[in-house]
């Protein structure tokens, strides 16, 4: 499935297009056990891609807004391998150290382009704070959340649910994305958008893809050549 | 894993090689993966600094769209180097500002989390006794 474009810098991905390679991802999530679905909404033609998982915080973390200047290697989260049930995370450990995220991928029909909803709160409910959720994004992205996090995170209401999550801006995701986009059009390889760019976009919020969704698309290329 | 780096954390492998005296890996080889075979003969460097195949990966860096081609394109990394420390690496290399950001992927589509180990990477990608990696700099957020 080649991506259909007009113009060599038009990489924006339309609708259709975004359901079938969430689909195709969702596939490969269900094959490795990743725990993302597809969820509709009753009366509406719209869906998004949905995945809840579970990270445990490391005791009390610096704030990142503290002293930006001293490198500090201790890692604020760690992640559980695997997704949980409530009820056995509240047996493992403290209700108020775990943190429940969830991840939605939604289309934006107006900027064209996927965007990354989250929300995350403890397992009695209490939401954490957007300060909380900034001691969660991973080091290397802090430099630049720093100069200008307003512009990166913000909180919205879920266009589907109604309800206030973080959204990552997806103003620039068609800048990150030409590139790759572009490259594998030259070298004729067959990318999934989704794969690509949760992989980018995901770990600036904590969450990560396994390897193997890289290797899916490895696979299907050798067959197609 | 911002380690202070007085010398360089790759060794680059064009104009001889120098051997950096890196720090010790930070400890954990590679995660559940079997080892892979040795490369295959044929190559002088390799078979000179046998010992070290173990523990160096030998990295090739390719780059994507308007970034900035490095000037030294094969690398000798530590199995144990993560994304981010090479993505630390490249960003000096290329004297990219903060606000800049560099993305490093796999199979050219796939950007493995910053704190995977390029061993693994290897071993799951690399071909040809070496890992290919792409990189591109981008203003992503804003």
């Amino acid at each position: 499935m080649s991506l259909n474009l007009d113009t060599e810098d038009d990489f924006y991905l339309e609708e259709n297009r975004f359901k079938q390679c969430c689909a195709e991802f969702i596939k490969h999530s269900q094959q490795i056990g990743d725990g993302w679905e597809w969820k509709s909404i009753k009366d509406f033609p719209d869906g998004y891609m949905s995945k809840t998982h579970f990270q445990m915080k490391n005791g009390n973390a610096p704030s990142i807004f503290k002293d930006s200047t001293k490198e500090s290697d201790e890692q604020t989260l760690t992640h559980v391998e695997e997704a949980l049930d409530d009820s056995e995370v509240a047996g493992i450990c403290a209700t108020s150290e775990v943190i429940r995220y969830e991840y939605h991928v939604l289309y934006s029909s107006s900027y064209e382009v996927p965007v990354l909803y989250f929300r995350a709160c403890f397992l009695d409910g209490r939401p954490l704070t957007l300060d909380e959720i900034w001691e969660g994004v991973h080091e290397c992205y802090r430099a630049r959340l720093l100069e200008g996090p307003w512009d990166t995170i913000t909180q919205q209401e879920h266009p589907l649910l109604g309800q206030p999550f973080f959204v990552l801006h997806p103003c620039r995701t068609n800048e990150f994305m030409a590139p790759v986009l572009a490259n594998s059009q030259r070298e004729n390889r067959n990318i999934n958008y989704i794969t690509s760019w949760l992989s980018i976009v995901g770990p600036v919020v904590g969450l990560k893809l396994p390897l193997s969704y890289a290797k899916l698309v490895s696979e299907q290329n050798t067959k197609t050549d | 894993m911002a380690e202070v780096e007085k010398q360089l954390p790759l060794s680059p492998q064009d104009g001889g090689r120098s051997e950096c005296g890196e720090e010790p890996p930070d400890g954990g080889a590679a995660v559940g993966i079997a080892e892979p075979a040795p490369p295959s003969t044929g190559s002088p460097v390799t078979e000179e600094l046998a010992e070290d195949t173990k523990k160096k990966i030998d990295v090739l860096l390719k780059a994507v769209g308007d970034t900035p081609i490095m000037k030294t394109k094969k690398w000798t990394v530590e199995r144990t180097r993560t994304i981010q420390g090479l993505v630390d690496f490249i960003k000096k290399f290329l004297k990219l500002v903060a606000s800049e950001q560099l993305f490093i992927y796999v199979n050219q589509s796939f950007a493995p989390s910053p704190d995977q180990e390029v061993g693994t990477l290897y071993e799951c990608f690399g071909s040809d006794g070496k890992l290919v990696l792409h990189y591109c700099k981008s203003q992503a957020w804003g």
